[in-house]
């Protein structure tokens, strides 16, 4: 460091694994514990930020971060193992030493939403981003109205979070549809079938006085919109988080942009109103 | 403030700062190509030619280290830069092109989050521009609203006079420091006339015009007729003064290594590429669209400035010939 005033912005801190689960064959979420005692304590970000996660020698990765910031002493990643750095991490067992850099981006604007109803919708491995939220809802359980979460993936086996699927379904103070694409269901599925537009229709949650979450890949976004609006959500009421390739998450390195909009730094939480305003280029 | 300082005295000041340990920066032939790099004497400057890359690397170089990391069993340590990394430099006989591109990148890496590794030699580096005395027919800083007498970016600022000395005139504090620190070298300022500045073969144009239709044109037949012909080679990024995007890559082994901090193009495919496959600019016109649009809108839109000095390297090595001066100009027209 050049002095006490100035630090370098892409020194990552470093966090021990404290817990490894396997969430589907290839999607594997880390629980870490910072391991300066301090940070423990300091590290504070809000539902909807970001992280740049280092396997050493091989580089940087881009999650959300999918614990709740209610939930205090350790954070928590999820991730699909897709490339160069995603396999290394995945390869870190419990003790191991990894990086951490963030909060970054700005988050779910949390206390607009006490007093309304929650309807989260998502898709796959879009989870991760919706689950920060939710479990801050649930964890002020008392300030939200209904919770309804809309989760679909493929197969039964790419359905992320099982325990906490499973936890949400037992809850009465939850309502949980969880849905997987026809052919994706097994001899034991007690859940619908049928693709996440399709079944958010059906479930048809009102929307008065509600905010809608949807995460999911570009596809499942694109039809899910229109089903939002005839459902009668305003622009204004729909959230959505958005996903670019990005190296500093500081906006430096110019290349998570969609038109004018950093995403690093705008996003990654948008409402569709903003979605819309933009050019199609995510 | 106003002096003259004669070629001799320029070169004692040179060697002074090199003996008394300043990093001395300047344009001058590395094996056959300028370039702006350390020099050892001030014998070694060469301002004759526009070096080959900007003066952006003076700041921001091609790669550096941003922090190196060891592991012992399930331990990793990092390790910090060390400060030293940063000497006090002089960067000496800067084109004005060149010069004025360095206060628009203290924007982006100034603005919210701080990156020292730019800003720290900007603090210790002390900018001496040269006024241009020649331009080729790929110039046009005078279309983007500079002229090659252009003061931005330098602390101490030399045009050539015609006895070979110059004259100086300051432009901050740094400047000013610079000449009180070495009075015996600098003169009162002289009747003698100087050479007379390049004129490049360009026309004004309206920024505000361009920036207005890239506006309302995110889609338009133009960005396809453009970059059909672009191979995505990036060297217009990397001859860029002002073109900043990087990537961050580790370097070495599982055991120990180097993070590093690298420039990149946004005309690469893999700049904007996911790893789950998607691409949201997957296409070269998509890409080069990007190149337009930060330098004459996105970094206006956000700073309040423009992205390009016209320098010219972009068309000079361009192996298809795209003209960036023409297309801003065939958009203003619009």
């Amino acid at each position: 460091m050049c002095d006490n005033t100035n630090k370098n912005i892409y020194l990552p801190y470093l966090a021990t694994v404290a817990e490894v689960i396997d969430e589907t064959p290839d999607v594997r979420t880390l629980k870490l514990v910072f391991q300066d005692d301090n940070l423990r304590e300091s590290f504070i970000y809000r539902a909807g930020q970001f992280a740049e996660y280092s396997a050493f020698g091989a580089g940087e990765a881009t999650f959300c971060i999918a614990s709740s910031p209610t939930r205090a002493g350790y954070i928590e990643c999820s991730f699909r193992s897709v490339g160069r750095v995603t396999e290394e991490l995945r390869r870190l067992e419990v003790g191991d030493t990894m990086g951490v850099r963030g909060p970054y981006g700005n988050s779910y604007p949390v206390e607009e939403f006490y007093g309304k109803n929650m309807v989260f919708v998502a898709g796959g491995i879009a989870l991760p981003p919706l689950r920060t939220l939710i479990w801050n809802c649930l964890d002020q359980r008392d300030k939200f109205g209904d919770i309804t979460i809309v989760y679909g993936a493929r197969t039964e086996a790419d359905l992320v979070y099982k325990r906490e699927l499973h936890e949400w379904q037992e809850r009465s103070d939850v309502r949980l549809v969880k849905t997987v694409d026809p052919g994706g269901n097994g001899p034991e599925w007690d859940g619908k079938v049928g693709f996440v537009p399709t079944i958010l229709e059906e479930t048809a949650p009102a929307a008065e006085n509600t905010i809608a979450l949807v995460c999911g890949p570009p596809i499942m976004i694109k039809f899910t919109l229109p089903v939002l609006e005839k459902l009668g959500f305003t622009d204004d009421q729909v959230y959505t988080t958005l996903e670019n390739r990005m190296k500093c998450g500081l906006g430096k390195c110019g290349r998570c942009n969609v038109g004018n909009v950093y995403v690093c730094k705008d996003g990654p939480v948008f409402t569709a109103r903003q979605i819309k305003a933009m050019p199609m280029e995510f | 403030m106003q002096k003259y300082i004669s070629q001799q005295n320029l070169t004692t000041l040179l060697d002074t700062l090199i003996k008394q340990g300043t990093r001395v920066v300047a344009p001058h032939m590395n094996a056959g190509v300028p370039l702006y790099e350390p020099i050892q004497s001030a014998a070694d400057m060469a301002t004759g030619q526009l070096p080959r890359r900007s003066a952006k690397e003076a700041f921001f170089p091609v790669c550096e280290d941003i922090m190196s990391y060891e592991k012992e069993g399930q331990r990793i340590s990092l390790k910090d830069i060390d400060p030293a990394r940063f000497p006090e430099t002089v960067l000496v006989g800067v084109r004005p092109c060149d010069a004025a591109a360095i206060p628009v990148l203290d924007e982006v890496f100034s603005w919210d989050y701080k990156d020292e590794f730019f800003l720290e030699r900007r603090k210790k580096t002390t900018i001496i521009g040269l006024a241009c005395t020649a331009a080729d027919d790929a110039c046009f800083c005078t279309a983007v609203g500079l002229f090659p007498g252009e003061t931005k970016g330098s602390d101490l600022f030399l045009t050539p006079l015609e006895d070979g000395g110059y004259a100086c005139e300051s432009y901050s504090d740094k400047g000013e420091t610079l000449i009180n620190g070495n009075k015996e070298l600098f003169a009162e300022p002289t009747k003698t006339k100087a050479l007379s500045l390049a004129e490049p073969q360009t026309e004004k144009i309206d920024l505000k015009k361009v920036k207005s239709w890239l506006d309302e044109h995110f889609e338009d037949p133009l960005w396809d007729g453009i970059a059909t012909r672009c191979v995505g080679c990036g060297a217009c990024a990397f001859v860029c003064p002002a073109c900043h995007c990087f990537d961050i890559v580790d370097e070495g082994t599982e055991k120990a290594g180097k993070r590093r901090k690298s420039w990149d193009a946004c005309g690469f495919w893999k700049f904007t590429h996911h790893a789950s496959g998607h691409n949201p600019r997957d296409l070269q016109p998509k890409r080069y669209r990007n190149r337009i649009m930060h330098k004459f809108k996105y970094y206006d839109d956000k700073f309040g400035q423009t992205l390009c000095t016209g320098c010219g390297r972009c068309v000079r090595v361009c192996p298809v010939g795209i003209d960036i001066a023409s297309i801003v100009e065939e958009i203003s027209k619009k």
